[in-house]
């Protein structure tokens, strides 16, 4: 079949001005599809990796956007000597947007050192002592500092809030590098806020053996005789919900990808008919010196298989430099879902493109492997 | 036996409630290296005739055996192995590929053989030496005239070396001069390298070149005779 490829290849150079064009609607139909796959995965991973399971978030009952929850710190300490707990880290909140916002900024107040034990963070620079030691020091997730052009180093101020950048991390969790950390009492005492002694949520680090369901029972059972009462879920349930309306559109969005895929099927599987009809009478000469039809099926195949995979490789190549390079996200309430490239996803869009393509092919060249010949033949 | 056997080939079309036989009955030989060609009216089946012969179209009933082979057997995957081995088809309008070059063009039916790429090579320039195209190797369709066109599908037909070549009008579509650089071409082919040759032609000029000469009248092949070309002797029915 190899001894065919100058065949195919020119045959579609041929025909550039066609080639171009499915080429170019098969690249952007899948770079959209891999845009969307990106923010799936992002959904996903927040809410079904192992964090999100084994992790609970202790909330304030009925509450739903950082702003409104106030729980007291000393809480903590409290869930601190449940059973099953292996450790608390109480987490205060700021966002500028507790709507849906594709320019989300989330700061996350915390002890520093517990951060640091709580969360697989990698300073890509900067000093984590600066960030221990200065109660005005942020560190940046790595997103956010591409978004908005951070360095260390930088002050960076947003609303009443201003910090100094004193180091960019990287983390395995891609919806962590949307978040910027502080430290606790720096979010606490920020003017507005009025939150010392409190904070939004606590987040609760489970041993092996306990069961998070009964574990956030337990928890909101034990506080419900303080003086404010809590929800807790576990992290992947909590932000689920909080993210709610954007799971919804998220939901969507996954037809719309669909759709995208149904579109490169559609068009490659038009322009490989117009071949097959244009080249009729060849492929009808192609079997008369030989070819067995298999071999013409395989040579239209070939044709729709390359259009789709070259389309599909630029579109699939294209979305992923532009999700690279972006360090896009998208949030609501203090949550943000990160999109970010991946070899899963562009495992997915070349197996995707190479599927159409074959599909796309199908109907065309078996026509083009089963019309008579001789009728083929006197086509003009 | 003959190198081409063909045995009480009936061929039918249907058009509407009309049913049009363009060969009945038909009883043929071809001996190896003969050079054949067929003569008649249009709509007579002479067309047909070859079409059969090579496995690309079905009869209704009857045998062609090429070789011993009976073609009309095979199912359409062998019969493309079979014609890519034994049978060389030259066209009317050339129909080469026209994103290939010459070379290529030449190429395509010796890509179907296992043949090294050095026995490949050897073959086709054979093929192109043959017709006298060597220096038109590189080029494509669209840069050679008809003649040049055709002797490239000469090439073609022959590069595999076939038992037997049919060709369709390979006249027909050029001029008197190109017609007779052709018709010299196809009898150097028969007497020089011994290729057996069925030609289907308008022409009787060109006809004349053939050894043997058919007529296709009604369904029915008549021989003219090689010492009286106006007597027409039946030969089947």
């Amino acid at each position: 079949m190899l001894r065919f490829a100058p065949y195919v290849l020119k045959s579609l150079w041929r025909h550039r001005a066609r080639t171009i064009l499915t080429v170019s609607g098969a690249a952007v139909a899948m770079f959209v599809f891999c845009f969307v796959t990106s923010v799936q995965e992002g959904l996903e991973r927040l809410t079904a990796d192992k964090d999100s399971q084994r992790t609970l978030i202790v909330f304030q009952e009925n509450r739903f956007c950082p702003t409104s929850s106030r729980l007291p710190e000393d809480y903590a300490d409290k869930i601190d000597e449940l059973p099953g707990v292996r450790g608390v880290m109480p987490v205060q909140v700021w966002t500028n947007n507790c709507r849906a916002s594709l320019d989300i900024v989330v700061f996350n107040g915390a002890p520093p050192k517990k951060l640091r034990q709580a969360r697989n963070l990698t300073l890509l620079s900067g000093s984590w002592k600066q960030f221990e030691s200065q109660r005005d020091a942020g560190i940046v997730g790595r997103n956010v500092a591409t978004r908005r052009g951070l360095i260390a180093g930088d002050q960076f101020s947003i609303g009443d809030l201003s910090i100094k950048v004193a180091g960019v991390f990287s983390s395995p969790s891609p919806a962590e590098e949307n978040v910027i950390y502080t430290s606790l009492e720096f979010l606490q005492y920020t003017q507005g806020l009025d939150a010392a002694g409190l904070v939004t949520q606590h987040e609760v680090y489970l041993r092996e053996s306990a069961d998070p369901d009964s574990v956030a029972s337990a928890i909101d059972q034990t506080l419900r005789a303080g003086p404010v009462a809590t929800t807790t879920r576990r992290k992947g349930a909590f932000q689920t919900n909080t993210l709610s309306d954007l799971v919804d559109l998220i939901g969507f969005a996954h037809w719309l990808g669909y759709a995208c895929v149904g579109l490169v099927l559609a068009l490659v599987a038009t322009t490989t008919v117009m071949s097959v009809q244009d080249r009729i009478k060849e492929h009808a000469v192609l079997q008369t010196l030989g070819l067995r039809p298999a071999r013409v099926f395989c040579i239209v195949i070939a044709e729709s298989m390359l259009l789709c995979c070259i389309g599909g490789a630029v579109g699939t190549m294209s979305a992923l430099a532009i999700l690279g390079a972006g360090g896009m996200a998208v949030g609501a309430e203090g949550v943000t879902i990160a999109f970010r490239p991946s070899l899963q996803l562009a495992i997915l869009g070349m197996v995707v493109s190479a599927v159409v393509g074959v599909t796309a092919g199908t109907i065309p060249a078996f026509h083009a492997a089963r019309a008579p010949i001789v009728d083929s033949l006197r086509q003009a | 036996m003959a190198l081409v056997d063909i045995r009480n080939l009936t061929k039918r079309f249907r058009n509407g409630d009309e049913v049009i036989v363009p060969l009945e009955n038909v009883d043929l030989d071809i001996e190896d290296g003969d050079f054949v060609s067929l003569m008649g009216p249009s709509g007579t089946g002479k067309s047909t005739l070859l079409n059969l012969i090579s496995g690309i179209d079905q009869p209704d009933e009857g045998t062609v055996a090429v070789d011993g082979v009976e073609v009309t057997r095979l199912s359409r995957s062998q019969l493309a192995d079979w014609r890519a081995a034994n049978l060389g088809y030259i066209f009317q309008t050339h129909n080469l590929v026209p994103v290939l070059t010459a070379y290529e063009n030449v190429e395509l039916p010796v890509l179907l053989l296992p043949l090294s790429r050095d026995e490949r090579r050897r073959r086709v320039e054979l093929a192109l030496e043959a017709v006298g195209l060597s220096d038109r190797a590189d080029h494509f369709p669209r840069q050679l005239s008809g003649g040049q066109e055709q002797r490239v599908g000469i090439a073609r037909a022959i590069v595999a070396h076939p038992k037997v070549v049919v060709a369709d009008e390979p006249t027909g579509s050029l001029d008197r001069k190109t017609s007779e650089q052709i018709q010299v071409l196809l009898q150097r082919l028969n007497r020089e390298l011994g290729i057996t040759l069925v030609m289907v032609t308008h022409d009787s000029e060109t006809a004349e070149i053939a050894s043997r000469q058919l007529l296709l009248d009604e369904g029915r092949i008549m021989e003219r005779s090689d010492h009286n070309r106006s007597e027409v002797q039946a030969v089947a029915s």
